[in-house]
């Protein structure tokens, strides 16, 4: 039963058309978790500023505990072989810590808006970079979508901007949680 | 390779070899996710599924997650190798064509 040259292209194709749909699946169902818990941080977090401003503990409570179920969910989902937690996790969230520190340090926010609007605009651009480095449309699109609605929201809806972070903002991650697992 | 492996060879069982070898060692995939990756229908996979096991190429675990019946797949060890020559197979037919041709 020979292969002629033809089917063997063919069936390489077909290969790597599979395994590129299967890496891509993998991505999605281990991301998902992770846009469901924030998109509940940012709809408490923008609800409690909108609803009650005098709590200041909200944004550090809210985000201190999405990191540690962050955490968590990288855990539960690591791979099969992989031995342990895999620290890149948390040095990822170090990072992206120090990042934070060091832009509000040089340029630091001239009102709580500004500052709102900064990290929905963060989060879609490392939704959109993921998104181009591994061929995940739907990534791509959370990006886009993300920062086109915070966009939206800050220089069209100034003084709803808070409200309209939590329902579009939070609402928009948890959907885009759901879109992901459905791949 | 003088032939290509029987098991792997059909097409549908080729899709399901690749979209276990693209996942990292071990790791397991629901029979529904497989489904949709491979375009096959549940008699179908279910079918080509007990043929790669029984070549022992994947591993199948059927357990309950809740109350609901769960199939998940792995590839085995065996599998993965026979996947690899597999592909090698592929590749030294594709390459001693290009090599025939760039010598006429």
């Amino acid at each position: 039963m020979p292969i002629t040259h033809v089917e063997a292209q063919e069936a390489l194709r077909d290969i790597s058309r599979t395994s590129r749909a299967s890496a891509k699946s993998y991505g999605y169902r281990h991301g998902a978790p992770h846009l469901f818990i924030w998109g509940v941080v940012w709809m408490l977090g923008y609800g409690l500023t909108w609803l009650r401003p005098q709590l200041g503990a909200t944004w550090p409570v809210l985000i201190v505990a999405g990191s540690i179920a962050s955490i968590w969910f990288g855990w539960k989902s690591r791979p099969a072989q992989a031995k342990g937690y895999d620290w890149r996790y948390a040095e990822t969230a170090l990072a992206a810590f120090v990042f934070i520190v060091a832009i509000f340090a040089v340029m630091p926010p001239r009102n709580g808006v500004q500052a709102g609007a900064f990290f929905p605009i963060l989060v879609a651009l490392l939704y959109s970079l993921v998104g181009i480095w591994t061929r995940g449309a739907r990534m791509l699109v959370a990006g886009i979508v993300l920062a086109a609605l915070t966009l939206g929201g800050y220089f069209l809806l100034r003084q709803y901007f808070v409200p309209w972070m939590a329902v579009v903002g939070g609402g928009g991650l948890i959907l885009g949680g759901f879109w992901l697992r459905s791949v | 390779m003088e032939q290509p492996d029987a098991t792997i060879h059909q097409p549908v069982r080729l899709k399901i070899m690749a979209a276990l070898k693209a996942l990292p060692e071990r790791e397991q995939i629901e029979f529904v996710r497989l489904k949709s990756l491979v375009g096959a229908t549940e008699g179908n996979l279910g079918a080509h599924l007990a043929t790669l096991e029984q070549a022992g190429y994947i591993d199948v675990e059927k357990d309950f997650d809740g109350r609901k019946p769960r199939t998940r797949v792995r590839l085995a060890r065996a599998g993965r190798r026979a996947f690899e020559a597999y592909v090698d197979y592929l590749r030294e037919i594709v390459d001693a064509n290009g090599a025939g041709e760039r010598t006429r």
